[in-house]
């Protein structure tokens, strides 16, 4: 299918059509923040934001979830429960958040050989559609293009919508997108020449207004070098082991595992769960192989630059910039990595 | 407000000393109006040091996170004292732990600075946003904040930048300190619980709806604890498994749990220094509860935390002379 | 299989449960059969991996399993009673339904070692997962060579196995050495820590596979005492442990480096490892 564009003031009457066929979710702004909510009324979406404040992995990796359900005593069950079908229209997503879907997906839905998936993040993935929106204006902390996306990146998205001052332009970019297209009524126009040009400015302009930069190259085999290096030290010290980079991350995907019951039946729940607490790997037998805060900021920096990249050939990274914007104690990524480039062995 | 060479001067004394690891300070931070801890261990390190309304961070946190990790054999524990630079409020927190024994005053050694109060980081922000290059903010004698971003200087009226706690902050002087930069402040607010008011007056049913609105988005990322200088117990009530008192699932009713437990936990402890509504990702006014409860401490048992070193910590102890006549 | 819960366990039923070692620190041997009679018939492992069992309502752990996989219809695992789930689990009795879940993690290459002298040197509940391997070997004993157990615990009640170590002692072809950390009345055997025990018995590297487990600090030290035996870099193997919830190489807590335990582990060659040590 072609590009297309929608004039401004239709959009209430496109995510209105939206939210009546199916499940809306967008951008809503509440006591001070905005986050990814379901919609009734398009009204209350707002597009005012540049990215939410907890990242859109919580519609599909939820921050509680029942992994099963049981019943205790001679006469024991277990039962996954159902996730209820019904196709979910994701509207609003930056493409650095469509990144950390795709760097999600080798960990929670693996293809390799021998790997599980994880069949609620798997459902609620497959039947959704993401619906990205460019960022004209972005932020100081946003380094997207130190990876290979950038504001106005289609990506990991079905469509992608670029404000073009009076109208959107819309990239149509996988099949998921065409059907939603094809779905609604016809409030779209065939995109001219001239207007691709003009998104294409507009890419420009933001990619030009993004200042900072993370060197990444080399990064994966200088960290590798560097394990025991008084770095670490000196970097984590003013680290109070708060959370908030791991809870506010895209790509953050540890969890805990506990049961919660009454006397006869209960679940087992999947919580969100930070390396930076001690307790993360602490033994039954009082060894703790991070016990310091070093060791787990290190592990931490490490699993997103050596780790993972080893593993599944990406940075764990998608350059949204939350973990420099809400650490209390400025404990600033781009700098470490770069720092890292600089240090001499 | 305090000389930054006055404050170097001290800092690079402290940490010439035998008897000093390190001094904890701030320092310029990596963009716009951030300003990080440094750790000073020699006197090159402690000409990074600076003092100015942007420093809210509560230091006092510093002391009670040190690792105390395994020794190899022949090795000793380092036992030297840490130096650290306190404001008012921090100070404060620093007795309220020599109170409760959780460190020793002579483990510490207080670099005390007077403080007019500190900048709200959201306001600023909100104000000025986008800063990439790093900015100052310095107080003139009019109540106005001068902020110079890339030479342009604008005048800022005070009370559109500071913060809500320190609108009322009764300690601007340290309470306790080993050295004084500059010289002490001499008016002082008077605390009249404002933020606290604006609940008193409303329903119970209002009451609810507003603080389930705000409990329904805690994502339980315990900031609020790991920013507050007096939450440093070694197990946290809501981490433990035997016997589990508050479950790990994250929905409203676990939710309220949490925040109305730790502010209960700090009855009598809490100094109000803000830093957990500053930490807190989801803007939950952690303040008007920790407020409410000093309130109601002061009008039942006449305290102030953090105040004498020598003072008895109000909800660790009992006199005999203590109402009891709800119980017999 | 794909599409299917990973984290939803299978119900078993305890089989019979042995008394290893008493006080404190306890040590049952559990051994479990699954109620599905299809899971039963066709549940098969290789020696080395692990099952994440569960007391429902309590919680999950993870334990190697400590039969071999020559034992059918059934599987053990060898447990130490210490926090709260594995409490839970010492309380239960012969009949009762747990959860099990498994096989997980990759396993000892036991089918690269036909024809190879096996040495294995364990402490403590590290046992457990080494006894997977002796049994397959004794149950398989043409394939290989000489099998030696070096095995030690703190005190003689903390000892597993005691009836398995009487039959193995009568056995030809394999030697067993126990040893405990302090004196103690009526003990004939060797006193002293299992890696000094190592270097006093002063095995031979020749075509020899050395597999080690318990705790931390006893890895560490044997591994030491192996290499300074002469034994190279691919003869050493360990199984480690770490704390571990999902089991599957999803909740991330449990790597070492790169290295996921659950999915790239518990068994380990001495070359994989030895530039992580930091971060064990």
């Amino acid at each position: 299918m072609e590009n297309l564009t929608l004039p401004k003031d239709k959009l209430p009457e496109m995510l209105a059509e939206i939210a009546a066929k199916f499940t809306l979710i967008g951008p809503k702004e509440e006591t001070g923040f905005t986050e990814f909510q379901e919609i009734d009324n398009p009204k209350d979406i707002n597009l005012d934001y540049l990215i939410s404040r907890v990242p859109p992995k919580s519609l599909f990796f939820q921050q509680t979830e029942t992994l099963f359900a049981f019943t205790k005593g001679k006469k024991a069950k277990v039962e996954t429960p159902k996730i209820d079908p019904g196709k979910r229209i994701i509207f609003g997503i930056r493409p650095c958040d469509a990144r950390g879907y795709a760097l999600l997906n080798p960990v929670l839905d693996g293809q390799k050989e021998g790997d599980y998936q994880d069949p609620f993040y798997k459902q609620r993935r497959d039947r959704s559609t993401l619906v990205g929106i460019s960022c004209n204006e972005p932020d100081v902390n946003c380094f997207c293009t130190s990876f290979d996306i950038g504001p106005a990146s289609t990506k990991n998205l079905d469509l992608l919508f670029t404000d073009l001052g009076d109208k959107y332009y819309i990239d149509v970019i996988t099949k998921k997108g065409e059907d939603l297209i094809n779905s609604l009524s016809k409030l779209f126009v065939k995109a001219t020449e001239e207007e691709k040009k003009d998104r294409n400015k507009v890419e420009k302009t933001a990619v030009a207004s993004i200042t900072r930069k993370m060197e990444t190259e080399g990064a994966v085999e200088k960290l590798g070098k560097m394990f025991n290096h008084e770095y670490w030290e000196q970097i984590s010290r003013r680290c109070i082991g708060c959370g908030i980079c791991t809870y506010l991350c895209p790509t953050c995907h540890c969890f805990d595992i506990q049961d919660e019951n009454t006397l006869k039946e209960g679940g087992r729940i999947r919580v969100w769960d930070s390396c930076m607490n001690p307790e993360y790997t602490h033994h039954a037998s009082g060894h703790n192989p991070r016990p310091s805060r070093m060791n787990r900021v290190r592990n931490r920096v490490y699993h997103k630059f050596n780790y993972y990249p080893k593993n599944d050939g990406d940075f764990l990274c998608t350059g949204c910039g939350r973990c420099i914007d809400y650490c209390p104690v400025n404990i600033d990524i781009i700098n470490i990595i770069n720092d890292v480039k600089e240090i001499e062995l | 407000m305090a000389d930054n060479r006055e404050l170097i001067k001290a800092v690079k004394e402290t940490v010439s000393r035998e008897d000093v690891k390190y001094v904890i300070g701030y320092k310029k931070g990596t963009y716009g109006f951030q300003i990080m801890p440094a750790f000073a261990y020699d006197t090159k390190e402690a000409e990074e040091f600076i003092f100015s309304p942007l420093c809210a961070k509560n230091l006092a946190t510093y002391p009670k996170l040190e690792e105390k990790l395994p020794l190899r054999r022949g090795d000793k524990e380092d036992t030297r004292k840490v130096g650290v630079v306190v404001k008012g409020c921090d100070s404060r927190a620093i007795v309220q732990i020599v109170q409760e024994k959780g460190l020793k005053r002579e483990d510490v050694v207080l670099i005390g600075i007077p403080c007019k109060g500190v900048i709200d980081p959201k306001k600023i922000d909100k104000m000025f946003p986008k800063q990439r290059e790093l900015a100052e903010v310095e107080e003139d004698e009019s109540n106005n904040y001068l902020v110079t971003i890339n030479g342009k200087t604008h005048k800022v009226p005070k009370n559109e930048l500071i913060s809500d706690v320190c609108r009322s902050c009764e300690y601007p002087n340290p309470v306790a300190y080993d050295i004084l930069i500059g010289s002490e402040i001499e008016e002082v607010e008077v605390e009249n619980f404002e933020r606290v008011e604006n609940l008193e007056t409303k329903s119970l049913e209002e009451r609810w709806a507003y603080w389930e609105n705000h409990f329904s988005k805690c994502i339980r990322c315990y900031a609020c604890r790991e920013a507050c200088p007096l939450c440093y117990c070694n197990e946290c009530m809501v981490d433990l498994l035997e016997p589990q008192w508050v479950r790990r699932s994250v929905n409203l009713s676990e939710n309220t749990a949490w925040n109305v437990m730790r502010a209960f936990h700090l009855a009598g402890r809490c100094i109000s220094c803000g830093e957990c509504e500053r930490a807190c990702p989801v803007n939950i006014p952690l303040m008007e509860l920790n407020k409410f409860v000093e309130k109601e401490v002061r009008a039942m048992f006449d305290y102030t935390s953090g105040i004498d070193e020598e003072a008895k910590p109000l909800l660790g102890m009992f006199k005999p002379d203590d109402p009891e006549d709800f119980i017999l | 299989m794909k599409g299917e819960n990973p984290y939803k366990p299978s119900l078993a039923k305890i089989a019979d449960i042995t008394l290893e070692a008493s006080g404190d620190r306890a040590i049952r041997t559990f051994r479990l059969e699954f109620q599905d009679e299809d899971i039963r018939k066709n549940f098969t492992f290789k020696p080395g991996q692990f099952v994440m069992i569960s007391v429902l309502g309590v919680g999950e752990s993870t334990f190697a399993i400590s039969s071999s996989p020559t034992q059918k219809g059934y599987f053990e695992v060898s447990a130490m009673r210490y926090g709260k789930h594995t409490k839970a689990l010492h309380q239960k009795e012969v009949g009762d339904i747990v959860g099990a879940r498994g096989p997980y993690g990759n396993n000892f290459p036991v089918d690269e070692w036909k024809g190879k002298n096996i040495l294995f040197i364990g402490g403590g509940i590290g046992q457990a997962p080494l006894r997977s391997v002796i049994n397959y070997c004794i149950d398989n004993r043409k394939d290989y060579g000489n099998l030696e157990i070096i095995y030690g615990a703190r005190t003689s009640k903390d000892l597993c196995f005691k009836r398995e170590f009487e039959e193995m002692a009568k056995m030809d072809n394999l030697n067993t050495h126990l040893s405990i950390d302090v004196e103690e009345e009526g003990w004939n055997h060797f006193v002293g820590f299992v890696p000094t025990n190592l270097m006093r018995l002063k095995p031979s590297p020749e075509n020899t596979i050395a597999i080690t487990c318990g705790p931390p600090i006893m890895i560490k030290f044997v591994i030491e005492n192996l290499v300074k035996l002469g034994f190279k870099d691919e003869q050493i193997y360990t199984t480690l442990e770490m704390r571990m919830k999902c089991g599957v190489g999803m909740c991330g807590r449990c790597n070492i480096g790169n290295l996921y335990v659950c999915k790239d582990g518990p068994v380990f060659s001495w070359d994989q490892i030895k530039d992580l040590e930091g971060d064990m």
